[in-house]
């Protein structure tokens, strides 16, 4: 028999859902209603301000017959690859080292901390002339003498994105790098010393013990840098203004110049419709994955 | 009334209740004028206003060419809080008007005759549907080169009739160590060479044709070739650290004799005029070489998105008069660099280029010889120019062939319809 | 056996010697651009347009950090980036102390009173970080003109605030799913309520991760342009809106050293925030913030 339930057992029950439900409504009207109205805006024939008609699938035909979009894409795979790779790598090499008892640890942990703080206009800026070669690194190279030595990536339309790859490095890998500090931290100390008495190599252990434990921490780090590379529209203005030509245009710029700058609001959201998918096509499976394992007890 | 219109007015409405346009003498503005002489410039409509009873209320948005000023526009609107006031240039104002959204100044251009006082060409890019919804303060000339006269005497070079000349001069620039024209790698500084030259090479009936109104045979055409075979010729004039330079940066260059010349509008005559250079003795200032003079403008306006507020009505009226005010025109432009929109202005306290770009204008609407720079945005609307700035930019900085940019040019104008 | 135990010490010298060089060689790749900003922004302006941006001042001044506090010009209003600065503080405080706030108590829900459907309330809240912002900017302007919040502070705080929830429910949550839930029962038994738990015995333990949630929302609130840009003008403007507008003059001569020091002061905050709590930084990360 199942008896009255009780005032407090009640509160239980749905307490927890009144207090989850404000920030889900927020997220619902802010997240998932603007995706839809960004979708419905990109089926529509809008220019400079939002029209609410249907033109089926052409503002797509449109987006894909740009060959400005085809290098924008080209560009976000190549960026976020290496972006993801080589920040994970030094990261992961620069907590390594660190990890080593090193004294002054601290002053060199702020030291590759602090470009996290720097917004991506002043981080863009400041590369924009070291990466120029009439002011920046190659001239102060000629000046020492090496006159033959030749650094002008930015100014190549095939190489200016690794200069993007550069600066992007540069901002993030501080944070990759304490992600696995602590990550290593939280490693015990004993199975190390296990090994090393076994006769074990310090490279040997970090290859073959000490990285595979660090799986948790690897995947964060790929989920926030990927977040990050997303967000990389900031930089790309500051450090090349999508140039030379459209060398370093990516989704995201791509997205702004045809909302606010040609009229072509179908367009953008179109593009904006694309990143969503790719996003959603990576991060959908991953959080999947990641929750169903969690909620089966852990 | 479309829904934009009712969402438009009817938050408008609300206007005084979200505290921004409080105080009855103020009037808000939303410009790009960032810099200290642009500002200076706009002081002089300002400092009117404030003889007419109305306090200026600046909300400037800088950066990205416009872009920045653009965007914030459009959330603004999105919002229900448009601006009162907002510069325009080109087919931006264009745009808002076919949509409804700024306020008919039909009653003032009657009352004032201002007609009658502009150029007939301007007319089309102040008024939507008989409706004129904005008033302009200047013209700008795009169509000039900015050459150091030492340099030019140095390498014992004169003003260029063609543009044939003006590459061969290169030559002789180069032997002398200097950097024959002064540019960047910036995709619309390149489309101002670009677009000289096409109306230079290839007349004014052409660049109509092929710029105003996107005629495809002449977008194809062997003209279009050659206008970017010429283009392919300057590859080899600029300097190696052109990359990413600011427009004013290689105007200096120019000014400190480190360049020859450069291609660009009249607002660059104030980093000259600032260091104290005279035009004719120690800066030159003459049209982009052809054998059909030509004229081709830039010009800034200002109109009222619709508010239903008196206060702000007046307000919008009182910018409109204060703007056309013919010692206003003379001022502001004394400072910008440009000329006054009004025709009836006179020019004697102005300089040599600017008295230049004057006559030449009267010439120029005589013989059909005038029209709206394409890099501008006053050829065609935003989503063509991008086009040509995203295949003009990319020719130069590869090695691109002229068909083939020609042919992407055919195809991106294609895509845009 | 000298030379074995020799041997061994030189590998060893040699390996610390990798590691220091390897540590300051990257470390001297990481201060270049700080030193760049930093000495063209005790340069005079004739010295930076002689010479390269990279060498020492020949001459220091401070001028251009005094007018980049007080005298720049942001439009015709030209009182520098203080009042910006303000701006920005109004907006930041209350946006990370909301939005680290209802991601705690998010987090404590979703791994303390789980129900049905709690994970996939959590996918959801989650999918919000990988949101591109440019694609919700005009719908965003939309909303809070409906709500007349547009062109105001508060306006900004509600957007921060609502794009930061994904990121502190993730924070916080990631944190207290390692406490045990034998804690919460027994403290249940003990006749605690919903609350009484949350404040005496999960808050006291959660010190690190409010530290990491507050550090990285502040960074990311401090330095957001894009949302400062379309929903504020003029005097309610955050730093990096005005900031924008002194550097991107078109022209006269840029005064790039007024650029650094207005650049470097719309970064002090953030920079003190990074050095001086970044040591609880990596203490809260440890503490569990990452655990997978």
């Amino acid at each position: 028999m199942t008896g009255s339930i009780s005032l407090s057992d009640r509160i239980a029950k749905w307490l927890p859902r009144l207090v989850l439900a404000p920030s889900l409504l927020m997220v619902l009207v802010a997240v998932y209603l603007f995706i839809c109205w960004t979708g419905w805006i990109s089926l529509s024939s809008s220019t400079i301000v939002p029209k609410y008609d249907f033109v089926g699938l052409s503002q797509y035909v449109r987006l894909w017959s740009t060959p400005r979009w085809h290098t924008a894409v080209f560009n976000l795979v190549i960026f976020s690859v290496l972006f993801l790779g080589i920040t994970t790598a030094l990261g992961l090499l620069m907590a390594i080292l660190l990890d080593q008892k090193i004294r002054s640890e601290g002053a060199l942990r702020a030291i590759f901390l602090y470009p996290m703080a720097l917004s991506f206009i002043v981080t863009g800026t400041a590369w924009k002339w070291i990466l120029n070669p009439a002011l920046g690194v190659q001239k102060v190279v000629h000046d020492l003498g090496w006159t033959s030595f030749v650094f002008d990536w930015i100014a190549r339309p095939s190489f200016a994105i690794y200069c993007v790859v550069i600066a992007a490095v540069w901002q993030s890998t501080g944070f990759a790098m304490a992600l696995f500090l602590a990550g290593l931290r939280g490693i015990d100390n004993s199975v190390i010393k296990a090994a090393q008495i076994e006769g074990a190599s310090l490279p040997l252990i970090y290859r073959q013990i000490v990285i595979p434990m660090l799986r948790p921490a690897f995947l964060s780090v790929i989920v926030l840098l990927s977040y990050i590379a997303i967000k990389s529209f900031d930089l790309i203005l500051a450090l090349t203004n999508t140039g030379p030509g459209s060398a370093t245009e990516m989704p995201s710029t791509f997205m702004y110049s045809a909302t606010f700058r040609r009229d072509q609001m179908g367009v953008g959201a179109a593009s904006a419709m694309m990143m969503l998918m790719t996003v959603a096509a990576i991060i959908v499976p991953y959080l999947y994955s990641e929750l169903r394992e969690t909620g089966d007890g852990h | 009334m479309n829904k934009f219109k009712l969402i438009l007015m009817a938050t408008a409405t609300a206007l005084p209740l979200v505290g921004q346009a409080v105080a009855e003498t103020k009037i808000e503005g939303l410009h790009v004028w960032t810099s200290a002489s642009e500002v200076k410039a706009l002081k002089v409509i300002t400092d009117k206003l404030a003889t007419m009873g109305f306090e200026w209320q600046d909300s400037a948005v800088g950066g990205a060419n416009g872009a920045n000023a653009q965007q914030a526009l459009r959330t603004r609107v999105a919002a229900g809080n448009p601006p009162a006031v907002m510069q325009f240039l080109g087919f931006e104002g264009l745009g808002w008007a076919k949509e409804g959204a700024l306020r008919s100044l039909n009653d003032l251009y009657t009352k004032n005759g201002w007609k009658a006082d502009l150029p007939p060409v301007m007319l089309q890019f102040l008024e939507q549907d008989a409706n004129f919804f904005s008033t302009p303060i200047n013209m700008h000339r795009q169509n000039w080169v900015w050459a150091n006269k030492a340099i030019f005497d140095k390498a014992g070079i004169s003003i260029p009739a063609s543009w044939d000349e003006l590459i061969a001069s290169g030559e002789k620039l180069k032997a002398i160590g200097v950097t024959p024209i002064a540019m960047s790698d910036e995709s619309w500084q390149i489309e101002e060479l670009f677009e000289s030259i096409l109306i230079d090479v290839n007349g004014p009936d052409f660049y109509k044709k092929a710029a105003i109104d996107l005629d495809e045979t002449a977008l194809s055409s062997p003209e279009m070739i050659k206008t970017f075979e010429t283009l392919g010729k300057l590859r080899g004039m600029h300097d190696a650290g052109f990359t990413g330079r600011d427009w004013s940066a290689a105007t200096n260059m120019v000014a400190n004799g480190q360049a020859a010349m450069q291609v660009m509008g009249d607002w660059a005559k104030g980093e000259f005029l600032a260091k104290g250079m005279k035009p004719g003795v120690d800066f030159l200032c003459f049209p982009t070489p052809t054998a059909t003079p030509n004229y081709k403008f830039v010009f800034d306006t200002f109109g009222g998105f619709t508010i239903n507020n008196t206060d702000i009505v007046k307000g919008q009226d009182a910018v409109a008069e204060a703007i056309m005010d013919p010692d206003v025109q003379k001022n502001f432009n004394l400072i910008k660099g440009s000329i006054p929109a009004r025709l009836d202005v006179s020019m004697d306290a102005f300089d040599d280029c600017a008295k230049r770009s004057f006559s030449d204008r009267v010439e120029a609407i005589k013989n059909n010889a005038i029209y709206g720079s394409l890099t501008d945005g006053f050829a065609v609307e935003p989503r063509f120019s991008g086009v040509f700035q995203d295949v003009v930019g990319k020719f130069f900085v590869t090695d691109m062939s002229a068909e083939d940019a020609v042919q992407a040019l055919v195809d991106g104008i294609n895509n845009a319809r | 056996m000298a030379t074995k135990a020799l041997s061994h010490q030189r590998q060893q010298l040699l390996g610390r010697a990798i590691i220091y060089g390897g540590l300051l060689f990257m470390a001297a790749f990481y201060l270049m651009p700080l030193w760049v900003m930093i000495t063209t922004s005790v340069k005079h302006l004739d010295e930076i347009y002689a010479g390269s941006f990279i060498g020492l001042p020949k001459q220091i001044t401070f001028e251009a950090w005094q007018t980049a506090w007080s005298e720049a010009c942001n439009g015709t209003a030209c009182r520098g980036l203080k009042p910006y600065f303000i701006n920005s503080l109004l907006m930041t405080i209350p946006a990370v102390l909301l939005s680290t706030g209802i991601g705690a108590i998010n987090g404590y829900v979703i791994t303390k009173w789980r129900f049905p459907g709690s994970n996939v309330i959590f996918g959801l809240l989650l999918f919000g970080c990988f949101l591109p912002f440019q694609a919700v900017i005009l719908p965003m302007a939309q909303t809070l003109g409906m709500l007349g919040l547009a062109g105001t502070i508060p306006g900004l705080v509600l957007v921060h605030t609502v794009y930061g929830i994904a990121f502190t429910t993730l924070f916080f949550r990631n944190y207290f799913i390692s406490i045990p839930d034998e804690l919460v029962k027994a403290a249940q038994i003990d006749g605690a309520g919903f609350v009484r738990i949350f404040v005496s015995i999960i808050l006291p333990t959660a010190l690190p991760i409010i530290v990491v949630s507050c550090i990285w929302q502040f960074t990311q609130i401090w330095n957001d342009f894009l949302f400062g840009a379309s929903f504020t003008a003029g005097e309610n403007a955050p730093i990096t809106v005005a900031l924008n507008n002194i550097v991107n003059v078109s022209m006269g001569r840029k005064q790039y050293n007024v650029d650094m020091a207005a650049a470097m002061i719309a970064a002090l905050p953030t920079l003190i925030v990074y050095v001086v709590a970044g040591r609880y930084f990596v203490r809260g990360l440890t503490a569990g913030a990452v655990k997978g």
